[in-house]
């Protein structure tokens, strides 16, 4: 069936096109994508793109609109149900009517249409004019869809699909006609799906939610886009993302080198690129696989990121099967090089509204997801962590949700047998149901009997009598926290708070850093409540041993009076790099003598903890927010605390002091460090302390996603060389630390080494030979336990993961040479 | 690996006896009939390994040795200037200290404002591919002439420090010896992508070289072999790599920042993006550079020629408009100050010079470098961290070597820029038409005045 479809197309395409070279190097961008159980206003992506500007460079922005408002679009709820959506972008007035008239009404029925709303470009100092978008709600006609049927021989395939297969041919015939890559660009296709849009414009992505006025407009899912093409002045939108099939959009950060050989595939295919960038074949294989292929998703994520190596074996034999055919089918058509795609779309059959995240098989670009289960249920996928807090954050602050978190967050794990490299978001608008789930179709599973504090029943709230002494110890407290309410909770914190603020400060912290069984309680709203707190006592409730400044007042800052004084930094406005950014200010407090730094309301800055110079070492920085990429890195004597997680190139090159992360850390961890003591909480991202020298001694307490301390040169740990201590410990719902049931899933550890070691937990001994290459897996001497105690016993009083706990075994105590396996270079 | 007893038994006595034959032998050679074969390869010819010898002696240029041009049959071998006016030398002498060869390399709007009077400036050599003494001697050197050396990709030692203001520090994708202080003391800071000798194989060191002093200063294990990625690995794209160059910048806001790069096909979308990337100067390593440390199969051409992949980039650059917002140098095979004019001529704004200055100190491209010190190893104690061969170079006579090169090398791109009617090098820069092709190595000797 589908080879009919294809074939009606050698009308519209020239079968012999030559391929061209891409015009663009793409390299990088800022992506994000957000699904909702409600719809959304535009203005909750904006801060997120705002705030990932740096990954742009303002020569193309753009984004999709998913599951919209038929009022806000001005048409009946049939139209927008039937009709699709056809967005024509005029850039040469000249030719409207013409193809008003060869095209729209030649083959369309029009429904409605109108010209989009939108400001003043050079108000809002946009370089480059953006072309008027003409929208018309349409459904071919009906004597051209039975004469095409006729034509083609399309008979027994169901009309909706041919109908949608026509879009597309007369989206790409108009795109060649007015819109070839070269020459004249008179008028392009933005969008043709049905319930979506899409728009861009040479600019910002946050831009185009100005210009097209969409603060207020609604949808169920959004992607978003900052693009950072480095070739040529831009005069037109067309090789901005989201690039678009017919009812799905996409964009891209990344890079392919196999262009070439998928244009070859596509050419056989009868699919001919005109944009002549990465992003529009990729749409062009997806809308292949998905829409004329009819591929199950897991088919299609399988042909475009392969599971590979090791984690291709850890398969079962029926997928094995499968699994190889598709690779064998898809070996050209499958992007090479470093990719994260996002896409957005609308399967009017399934009645789904659709948002996934695919990364590719090397997991060389960074991505985060997260997941809000709520009165509003919420997915967010993003480049990085930061831009989703951003997000919550705003929702939160205007009531639409009860917490400043996600209730999960994880990261992909490309090619992988455990997750596919692949989370898909899916709003079923027939049964009003969101789900998230992974490649395999295995759901990501909530804690729903637990509930989030919601602010609006708090208003008639009286606030208990303080039932909890000044003496009250926090170690008790904890262990009660399971058993009672929001109110008491609540009258707990506020006792807290009146106490000396740096008491209030260390038990609030304490609180916030630590996981621990909270009931019937959402942890997501006891951390925002934590925080709030937090935050309240920093803004108004600070004494004579603290200073608080934020950007506005950054040129009045004084020597620090003596070094127990603390400066405390509200984050909110520095920006995230250059002279005036929160890293340089924290530089030149630093060398004015303060030695304790708080720094709160963090979002995203970066290189925080860089430029302090050699032999920092009486330095403390305590961090609370979303703290950026490169924190600490290079950082030599100084300690950074971290209250919550960290993002990428974290300690890059460190040498000396002392990192501490309340949570899971990003890409390339402790890159070519050479020193330090640094302590995580939860997990990191690939290829953690790679290319590592000296003596780094690090615990990771969660696991990675691969490639741990690849080429680590560290010498000998037993005389002064450098180690990791892998815990491969998990959070539950409930809060409470239990065995992962893979201590290393990936591949690749300690591959290349010829210094360093890692003691690796694993207690149900799951390693394997296959995933070492260059290592060998050797027992625990007394002298090695007698190394890793004191980092164990230091872990154990800032986590709570107690020495018992990780020598305790389904009950059973056993001795640490049972457990632990020490990885060494095999020379 | 040979034995320390030998240094008890090399007493200082026999140590200068040992320099005292090198020296003697440096100054005479350039004097003596020899055989085509007998030194040197088609790029670096005999007689232009002789004539750097001669002006390392003496500050002057052989008119009795071929200086101007190797044997490669192509490249600069072929290329010959359009001499507007013949040689006058009195008149010459007269405009002597007008002609300007200084160069600009920060022609952006942050960072410190630096100017170098000699179009070039030293290449990455690490310690660990070369010895300390001779590390020294070119930052001496650099310093005396007011330009720059730089420290390779093998960390920073800390006897290099005094002279810091003329030393640059180079960041390669292992990350050796690079530390925040390094970093701040540094006025360039020069990242390494990629070296042209070796594209697409990142940083060797081989075991023997990775001697005991190489391997604390790296921070590694001695005797094991040491390899760099290829990539870096915080850097996927490219606003991954503009985040690189913001991370220096938020460390040493005030320093110059060089990305050396090698010549793929699409050289100049590489150079664009180092461009918005935020960096000073754009580093062309082409395929003719040498390398001291690196397995036999990478040390061959690969690579794109510099002398394609200098227009290419510099027409590019114009195209979009930032040419004259950007510093491009040119490295990889600039053997004499005709190279170093033929470059600028091509579009660099200057050079970065590597193996001319190694010969200065008495490099007889013989091709061991990698050896170390078993086997016979280098036998001029250049390409060595051993430390008995490292003592047959002496800093300071080393200095004075490269320093003389260089003062003939000034002496002959005034006098070219005479012949051209030129006042300046910065005129010289991307005047192709300048330029002859006169086929390979050519015959042209004769015509020249």
């Amino acid at each position: 069936m589908y080879n009919k479809l294809l074939k009606s197309r050698l009308k519209v395409i020239d079968r012999d096109f030559k391929v061209k070279n891409k015009i663009e190097a793409e390299g990088g961008c800022g992506v994000i994508g957000l699904a909702s159980s409600e719809q959304l206003e535009g203005r909750y992506l904006y801060q997120a793109l705002y705030q990932m500007k740096n990954r742009g460079n303002r020569k193309g922005g753009g984004i999709a609109a998913v599951g919209l408002s038929n009022i806000q679009l001005g048409v009946s709820k049939e139209m927008l149900n039937d009709c699709y959506i056809f967005q024509l972008a005029i850039l040469n007035e000249n030719y409207k009517d013409e193809i008003e008239k060869e095209y729209i009404s030649e083959f369309f029925e029009v429904y409605d249409s109108y010209k989009i709303e939108h400001l003043d470009h050079q108000k809002l100092g946009l370089e480059v004019r953006p072309p008027e978008i003409y929208r018309y709600f349409i459904k071919i006609r009906e004597d051209k869809l039975k004469k095409f049927i006729r034509e083609n021989e399309l008979e027994d395939i169901p009309e909706d699909k041919v109908e949608e297969e026509m879009i597309w041919q007369i989206s790409f015939m108009l795109n060649k006609k007015y819109y070839s890559s070269l020459g004249d660009k008179r008028a392009m296709v933005m969008s043709s799906g049905k319930n979506m849009i899409v728009l861009k414009l040479v600019g910002y992505g946050d831009e185009v939610i100005k210009y097209y006025k969409l603060d207020d407009f609604k949808a169920h899912v959004w992607i978003g886009h900052h693009r950072y093409p480095t070739k040529g002045k831009v005069w037109h939108p067309g090789g901005a993302h989201p690039f678009v099939g017919v009812n799905h959009a996409l964009v891209h950060n990344g890079d392919f080198s196999n262009y070439h050989p998928i244009v070859e595939y596509l050419k056989e295919r009868n699919y001919e690129p005109l944009f002549l960038t990465d992003t529009e074949v990729a749409i062009l294989v997806f809308d292949l696989l998905y829409r004329v292929y009819e591929y199950p998703l897991e088919y299609l994520i399988e042909a475009l990121a392969p599971t590979l190596e090791r984690d291709f074996y850890k398969l079962p034999l029926e997928k094995r099967k499968i699994y190889r055919e598709i690779q064998a089918l898809h070996m050209t058509s499958s992007p090479d090089g470093p990719w994260f795609f996002i896409i957005a779309g609308h399967d009017p059959r399934l009645k789904q509204f659709q948002l996934i995240g695919i990364t590719d098989t090397s997991m060389l670009r960074p991505q985060v997801f997260s997941y809000l289960d709520s009165n509003v249920k919420l997915g967010i996928v993003a480049s990085e962590r930061q831009a989703i807090n951003a997000i919550l954050r705003d929702l939160y602050e205007d009531t639409r949700i009860p917490s400043l978190f996600a209730d999960k967050y994880w990261v992909a794990r490309g090619e992988s047998h455990t997750d596919g490299g692949a989370f898909i978001y899916v709003y079923d608008y027939e049964k009003n149901k969101f789900e998230c789930f992974n490649k395999f179709g295995i759901k990501i599973k909530i804690p729903e009997y637990q509930e989030h504090y919601y602010l609006k029943l708090s208003n008639n709230q009286k606030i208990f009598n303080i039932k909890y002494d000044k003496n009250f110890d926090i170690d008790t407290f904890i262990k009660i926290i399971k058993d009672i309410g929001w109110e008491e909770l609540l009258s707990y914190i506020e006792s807290i708070k009146k106490r000396k603020p740096r008491e209030a400060i260390e038990l609030l912290t304490r609180l916030y850093d630590l996981p621990y069984n909270t009931g019937m309680k959402r942890r997501s709203s006891i951390k925002t409540i934590l925080l709030k707190a937090l935050y309240e006592i920093f803004d108004k409730y600070l004494d004579q041993e603290y200073k608080l400044i934020d950007f506005y007042e950054k040129d009045k800052l004084h020597e620090a009076k003596n070094s127990i004084q603390t400066l405390v930094i509200d984050s909110k406005y520095f920006p995230s790099e250059g002279e005036d950014s929160l890293s340089r200010f924290v530089v030149e407090a630093y060398k004015m003598g303060w030695r304790k730094i708080i720094v709160y309301n963090m979002r995203g800055q970066r290189f925080l903890g860089c430029g302090l110079g050699p032999n920092s070492d009486s330095l403390r920085i305590d961090v609370y927010g979303d703290s950026g990429d490169y924190l600490g890195s290079g950082l030599d004597g100084a300690e950074i605390y971290v209250h919550g997680s960290a993002q990428d190139q974290v300690a890059q090159i460190m040498k000396r002091g002392k990192i501490v992360i309340y949570g899971d850390v990003g890409q390339t961890f402790m890159y070519s460090s050479k020193g330090g003591e640094v302590y995580v909480l939860g997990s990191a991202a690939g290829r953690p302390l790679i290319n590592s020298v000296g003596k780094p001694r690090v615990v990771i307490n969660g696991t990675c996603l691969d490639y741990l301390a690849e080429s680590f040169m560290a010498g000998d740990p037993l005389k002064g060389g450098g180690f990791v201590i892998l815990n491969g410990i998990g959070i539950s719902d409930e809060g409470e630390y239990y065995n992962l049931e893979d201590p290393y899933p990936g591949g690749n550890l300690f591959s290349l080494a010829s210094g360093g070691a890692i003691y690796i937990r694993d207690p149900y001994n799951k390693l394997e030979e296959n995933q070492l290459h260059g290592g060998k897996y050797v027992m625990l001497t007394k002298d090695d336990w007698d190394l890793i105690l004191p980092y164990l016993k230091n872990n154990e009083k800032l986590f709570n993961i107690t020495l018992e706990f990780l020598l305790t075994i389904d009950g059973e105590k056993k001795s640490y040479n049972e457990i632990y396996k020490k990885v060494i270079p095999t020379k | 690996m040979p034995s320390l007893k030998l240094l008890n038994i090399l007493n200082p006595r026999a140590v200068e006896k040992h320099r005292e034959n090198i020296y003697r032998n440096l100054e005479i050679l350039p004097y003596l009939n020899f055989e085509e074969i007998a030194i040197g390869n088609y790029g670096w010819t005999k007689d232009l390994i002789l004539a750097t010898y001669y002006e390392a002696s003496t500050g002057k240029i052989p008119e009795h040795l071929e200086y101007r041009i190797g044997n490669r049959g192509d490249g600069f071998d072929s290329l010959d200037f359009k001499y507007k006016q013949s040689f006058d030398e009195k008149d010459f002498l007269k405009r002597f200290e007008e002609i300007d060869l200084s160069i600009d390399l920060n022609k952006r709007n942050y960072g410190e404002k630096i100017t170098i009077p000699v179009p070039f400036y030293g290449a990455g050599m690490s310690f660990g591919s070369i010895s300390l003494n001779v590390m020294i001697a070119r930052a001496m050197s650099a310093k005396t002439l007011g330009t720059f050396t730089s420290t390779g990709e093998g960390g920073y030692p800390k006897e290099l420090m005094k002279f810091k203001e003329n030393v640059i520090t180079q960041i390669s994708t292992g990350y050796f010896g690079v530390r925040e202080e390094t970093i701040l003391i540094s006025r360039i800071i020069e990242f390494k992508y990629a070296q042209g000798a070796k594209p697409g194989l990142g940083g060797h060191l081989l075991a023997p070289k990775v001697t005991p002093e190489v391997a604390e200063m790296r921070e590694v294990v001695p005797f094991v072999n040491i390899y760099q990625p290829f990539p870096f690995h915080s850097v996927y794209s490219v606003e991954d790599h503009k985040k690189h160059v913001d991370w220096i910048r938020a460390i040493n806001p005030n320093a110059l920042v060089s990305v050396k790069v090698s010549t793929p096909i699409d050289v100049d979308m590489v150079a664009i993006g180092i461009y918005y990337a935020g960096a000073h100067i754009i580093h062309l390593d082409g395929g003719y550079g040498g390398t001291g440390a690196s397995p036999e199969f990478a040390k061959k051409n690969i690579a794109m020629p510099i002398e394609f992949a200098i227009p290419k980039v510099h027409k590019y650059l114009l195209s979009e408009g930032v040419r004259e917002n950007i510093t491009l140098m040119a490295s990889g095979g600039i053997r004499t100050p005709h190279d170093v004019a033929k470059a600028i001529a091509l579009g660099a704004d200057g050079c970065v010079i590597g193996t001319a200055e190694l010969i200065a100190l008495g490099c007889t491209q013989c091709g061991n470098c990698e050896k170390g010190g078993r086997g016979r190893g280098c036998q001029i104690g250049i390409a060595t961290t051993n430390k008995v061969l490292s003592s047959l170079q002496d800093p300071r006579w080393g200095s004075k070597r490269i320093l003389n090169m260089y003062k003939a090398w000034c002496y002959e791109l005034k006098k070219i820029l005479y012949m051209l009617d030129l006042d300046s090098i910065r005129k010289l820069k991307g005047r192709k038409d300048l330029l002859l092709d006169k086929g390979p190595s050519f015959e042209g000797k004769e015509e020249y005045v």
